[in-house]
């Protein structure tokens, strides 16, 4: 009885979604749907829309007179040394913070990838940095390497070296340090829970066949788990690109302008300069830039769909 | 064919039990050996990832007089700090505290509340065929301060600026993507039968909803809910822009305190620990919707 009426349902299931008519409920449809919409059209559309509107305006904090512009503003960013050296920053920074991420996450996975004594918690402690906010990181870095109470400076100095942390030339690699302890962890999470979605009689049937533990890895493993290398790969390298928190709370760009993100270029513009137009300019330039990567992300859910 | 010829004499026996009994020992000693090892080598990572926290764990412990030796642990170990951190000397930490609270849930509850239903309609009902749920994954990419700008030009001129509302509206915006994610997933693997079988007894739409969808996808929901927190519990950017000093949550507190107060260092540390305990705690206690959480978000989204 249940099974026909379960299999009856499958069938008017499949039925429906094949053609979008009128359904029992189709104004429930927008009912349920309301308070996103609401949301959508408040917030994010009219974020998008009025953020270019801004950049199309010479608008200040200290001029109240709000003028159009037409596309001056985006002239000014284009033309500032400053937004480039932001740019080229961030863009190195993401690379050099991405790949050292991916191959440490993953080396970091395949040895968790076993069982030995205490591995449950020595997980938890792995994956423990994660949680912490990066503008905390970034303090705790900062107390780690400040030159009067920091462990860093004292175990340089206990080897002979003297060098200042925050000088141009050791800024960028302590930046690139910070990063890696933050979020190679998140790499190594998603890396292992790839790794363990996979039957352990494939690994087996290659240890059979004579494959040895190195093949297994780069032929069979590595492979398998691709579209997860893929994902990771993808979030660390976005979210570096956005980078803002730790950057700016540990060295607020500088010395100069030397560690400055495209975020910080573009937080400094609109809330040290008080310069709105500009900052928005700047903003839509980045967000221009992105735009072709979110098929790519909206894609990959659908296809999970089906 | 006789019993004699088979079986071993007694002198054999013993010698092929002796020596496969030391091989045995001594394969597993080895193999215990190299566990061991594993896990030695796993300790000492998870020491070096954390280094951070601890090292701040034992800054918070130490007294004044002893902050210019960094590498020793706390001769006489004082929770002085924690008390400053939380009240003692004056700070506003409580209420930074408060405020992050306040907006974490805040948070939460309205991300709740606009993705449940929204998702269910979308993805169940094919309300617009699902293109107003899917196509908000894309914020997931978009640079927060994009939208700092003019949502700090739209808080002014509403009067939301440093407003705890304010920043629950921003911290939504950041955590749709990753909550549309996670429930578009959970409500996909849902078998379809059961809400096809309360259709046909005549059960509503929002009765199915509320009566079948929402219980099932209960670890969902907690997952949405304990990343919602967490990320909320964390957000700097819209806080440091939206904030001045009504609503200013922990993480601006902290990393202020460190431009204006930056000797005292002890009371920093204190301040620090106890704004990850929250997330600690989630990474402790809730660490199974976390990785759920983090790896569905990742890997579908």
């Amino acid at each position: 009885m249940s099974a026909t009426r379960a299999s009856k349902a499958r069938v008017s299931v499949a039925g429906s979604g094949a053609r979008p008519g009128p359904r029992p409920g189709s104004s429930a449809g927008w009912i349920l749907s309301s308070p996103l919409l609401v949301f959508v059209l408040g917030i994010v559309l009219f974020s998008v829309v009025y953020g270019v509107v801004l950049s199309l305006q010479h608008r200040t904090v200290f001029d109240p007179e709000v003028t159009w512009t037409g596309l001056r503003n985006f002239g000014h960013v284009l033309a500032d040394r400053a937004f480039w050296q932001s740019s080229w920053f961030t863009i190195q920074y993401s690379v050099i913070v991405t790949v050292i991420e991916i191959v440490l996450g993953v080396a970091l996975g395949l040895f968790f990838n076993r069982t030995f004594p205490g591995k449950r918690i020595l997980f938890l402690a792995t994956i423990l940095p994660i949680t912490i906010a990066p503008a905390l990181i970034a303090v705790m870095f900062r107390l780690i390497t400040n030159e009067n109470i920091g462990a860093v400076p004292a175990i340089l100095q206990n080897f002979g070296l003297d060098i200042s942390l925050y000088s141009p030339g050791s800024v960028v690699p302590l930046l690139v340090v910070l990063d890696v302890v933050h979020w190679t962890p998140f790499v190594f999470l998603i890396v292992y829970s790839g790794l363990q979605s996979f039957p352990e009689e494939i690994r087996e049937a290659a240890r059979v066949d004579g494959a040895s533990n190195w093949q297994i890895t780069w032929r069979i493993v590595l492979p398998l788990i691709k579209p997860v290398l893929f994902a990771a790969t993808f979030l660390r390298f976005v979210d570096t690109v956005r980078t803002f928190d730790v950057i700016y709370v540990l060295t607020g760009g500088g010395p100069g302008t030397a560690t400055e993100t495209i975020s910080i270029y573009i937080f400094k513009k609109a809330f040290e300069d008080g310069n709105f137009g500009v900052a928005a300019a700047a903003g839509v330039i980045m967000l221009t830039v992105m735009l072709p990567f979110i098929p790519l992300l909206v894609r990959k859910l659908g296809r999970a769909e089906n | 064919m006789t019993k004699m010829t088979q079986a071993p004499t007694p002198q054999q026996q013993t010698g092929i039990l002796s020596t496969s009994a030391t091989d045995g020992t001594r394969r597993r000693r080895r193999k215990a050996l190299r566990l061991w090892s594993v896990t030695a080598l796993a300790v000492l990572i998870s020491f070096l990832l954390n280094l951070p926290l601890l090292n701040a764990i034992n800054v918070s412990l130490k007294p004044d007089a002893q902050m210019n030796a960094p590498l020793s642990a706390p001769t006489t170990p004082t929770l002085e700090h924690y008390a400053n951190a939380l009240g003692a000397a004056g700070y506003d930490f409580p209420t930074f505290f408060l405020n992050s609270f306040l907006i974490s849930l805040g948070t939460v509850g309205l991300i709740l509340i606009i993705t449940v239903p929204a998702c269910y309609a979308g993805l169940r009902l094919q309300f617009a065929k699902g293109l107003v749920v899917t196509s908000i994954i894309g914020l997931r990419l978009l640079p927060a301060i994009f939208f700092a700008i003019p949502i700090y030009v739209l808080f002014m001129t509403t009067g939301l600026l440093d407003t705890v509302v304010g920043l629950v509206l921003a911290n939504t915006l950041l955590n749709l993507p990753l909550a549309i994610v996670l429930l578009s997933s959970g409500i996909n693997d849902l078998p379809q039968e059961i809400e096809e079988a309360a259709r046909v007894d005549g059960a509503s739409v929002y009765r199915i909803l509320r009566a079948i969808v929402v219980p099932i996808l209960a670890p969902t929901l907690v997952a949405v809910a304990v990343l919602t927190f967490l990320f909320s519990w964390n957000e700097y950017l819209f806080g440091l822009i939206l904030s001045s000093t009504q609503s200013t949550p922990i993480t601006v507190g902290a990393a202020n305190f460190v431009t204006s107060y930056g000797i005292r260092w002890g009371d920093l540390s204190a301040l620090t620990v106890l704004s990850s305990i929250v997330p600690l705690g989630f990474a402790i206690f809730a660490q199974r919707f976390l990785v759920s959480g983090m790896t569905v978000g990742a890997v579908k989204g």
